[in-house]
């Protein structure tokens, strides 16, 4: 069972638009993973069927028991994060302000202030429409993010995928560098890098390779809309070249992603498209690669 | 040496946690006594942030002068972990605790 990790650095490189396909051209043969929880957009395009759905919980959220209190407004006066207020004269916390450090429910003489386990978000395990599952999660509005929900929505993917002895996990990574993406590339076996001709997306690939380096995962990379500056396409191999990073393909610029999109499908899905070629071809040339 | 491994599970036939901060217990082997114990490290993935550098500082309290692992510790983890005097190993992802020792006594895994 070997796990495939599309990340990118910079974000709106491409990654679902690449992660669906390969998704569509897997099958049954993989179990998908929607590990970018902060902007999921996958189901987009999978039509997930949200059948079984988790609670997830992450951090805490300072609760103040009006009826204990005594107003003297201590916790307001330490709160680092100005979320407790004053409303109808009584003190309360607000909860999209809270970062649930505890210093309020420590210093209340009265201990009139509770820490609960706060509901960030759900993850999901769907059956989907090319006949197997996919692990996604959606955050709450002003929720926290961090390795956990990834780390959460990875667990369970990977048990999926061995209980129903599946060849590969086919991760839609994080953008960024931090620990959303670190937490999507512990265990990985291999990864794939998208990536576009831009000097922000350039500087964000490098960034995130170092990275990839570190944890000793193959990489690959694909180079989305590489004809809209050829220059920047020119150092993107370079830099490809220099790292050792297998460079599978490079997708014109094409709208007919926008077009499939809307209806809800990925490239692939749409006949007598050069994209989707390139792309069928490119998982052929992952597969081949990843042992 | 002190040897930690992050695990699965609780004995040699576990199989290799791939992960560092969130790992799922950390078994250490004492070479010396030929002695076995197992860490449970749930409660770091209880954490919604900074369960690398928890981790990190667990191992550093465990004692441990040799940590087996998957990948790797990810930045914030491996900060912290560049103040101790530890030599990591990666490449045991997919092994078993057992499997993982021997590759590193043959020099099979890659330094981190």
């Amino acid at each position: 069972m070997k796990e495939i990790v599309i990340i990118s650095g910079k974000g709106g490189t491409g990654k679902t638009s690449v992660t669906s396909s390969f998704a569509l051209l897997a099958g049954k043969n993989a179990i998908i993973a929607d590990c970018d929880v902060d902007a999921a957009d996958m189901h987009i395009l999978m039509q997930p069927d949200y059948e079984i759905k988790e609670d997830f919980y992450s951090g805490e959220l300072a609760v103040i028991n009006p009826e204990t209190c005594t107003q003297c407004g201590i916790c307001a006066d330490i709160c680092r994060f100005d979320a407790i207020s004053i409303i109808n004269n009584k003190h309360v916390v607000e909860p999209l302000s809270c970062e649930g450090c505890g210093y309020c429910a420590r210093v209340c003489p009265v201990n009139a202030i509770k820490n609960i386990d706060l509901k960030v978000g759900q993850y999901f395990i769907s059956n989907i429409k090319t006949g197997t599952k996919m692990v996604h999660a959606k955050l709450g509005i002003g929720a926290d993010n961090s390795g956990k929900l990834v780390a959460n929505v990875k667990n369970e993917a990977k048990k999926l995928a061995l209980k129903l002895n599946k060849e590969f996990i086919l991760i839609d990574g994080s953008p960024g560098v931090g620990c959303p993406v670190t937490s999507s590339l512990s265990g990985a076996h291999f990864v794939v890098l998208v990536t576009e001709p831009t000097l922000s997306a350039l500087h964000d690939l490098k960034r995130v390779y170092v990275l990839v380096k570190k944890f000793n995962i193959k990489a690959a990379c694909i180079i989305n809309k590489w004809d809209i500056n050829t220059a920047v396409s020119s150092e993107i191999k370079d830099f490809l070249k220099k790292e050792g990073i297998l460079h599978i393909a490079d997708l014109n610029y094409d709208e007919a992603f926008t077009k499939a999109m809307i209806q809800g499908k990925a490239i692939v899905e749409i006949e007598d498209s050069e994209v989707g070629k390139i792309l069928k071809e490119s998982w052929e040339t992952i597969k081949k690669n990843i042992s | 040496m002190k040897i930690a491994f992050t695990a699965k599970g609780k004995d040699w036939s576990s199989s290799m946690d791939p992960r560092f901060g969130r790992t799922e217990y950390f078994l250490i082997y004492d070479e010396e006594k030929d002695k076995i114990e197992f860490i449970d490290n749930s409660e770091a993935n209880q954490e919604a942030h900074g369960a690398g550098p928890k981790t990190a500082q667990k191992l550093f309290d465990l004692g441990a002068q040799v940590l087996i692992t998957g990948n790797g510790p990810g930045g914030n983890a491996a900060s912290v972990l560049d103040k101790m005097e530890l030599k990591i190993y990666i490449g045991a992802g997919d092994m078993t605790v057992k499997a993982a020792y021997e590759a590193y006594k043959n020099n099979q895994l890659k330094k981190f």
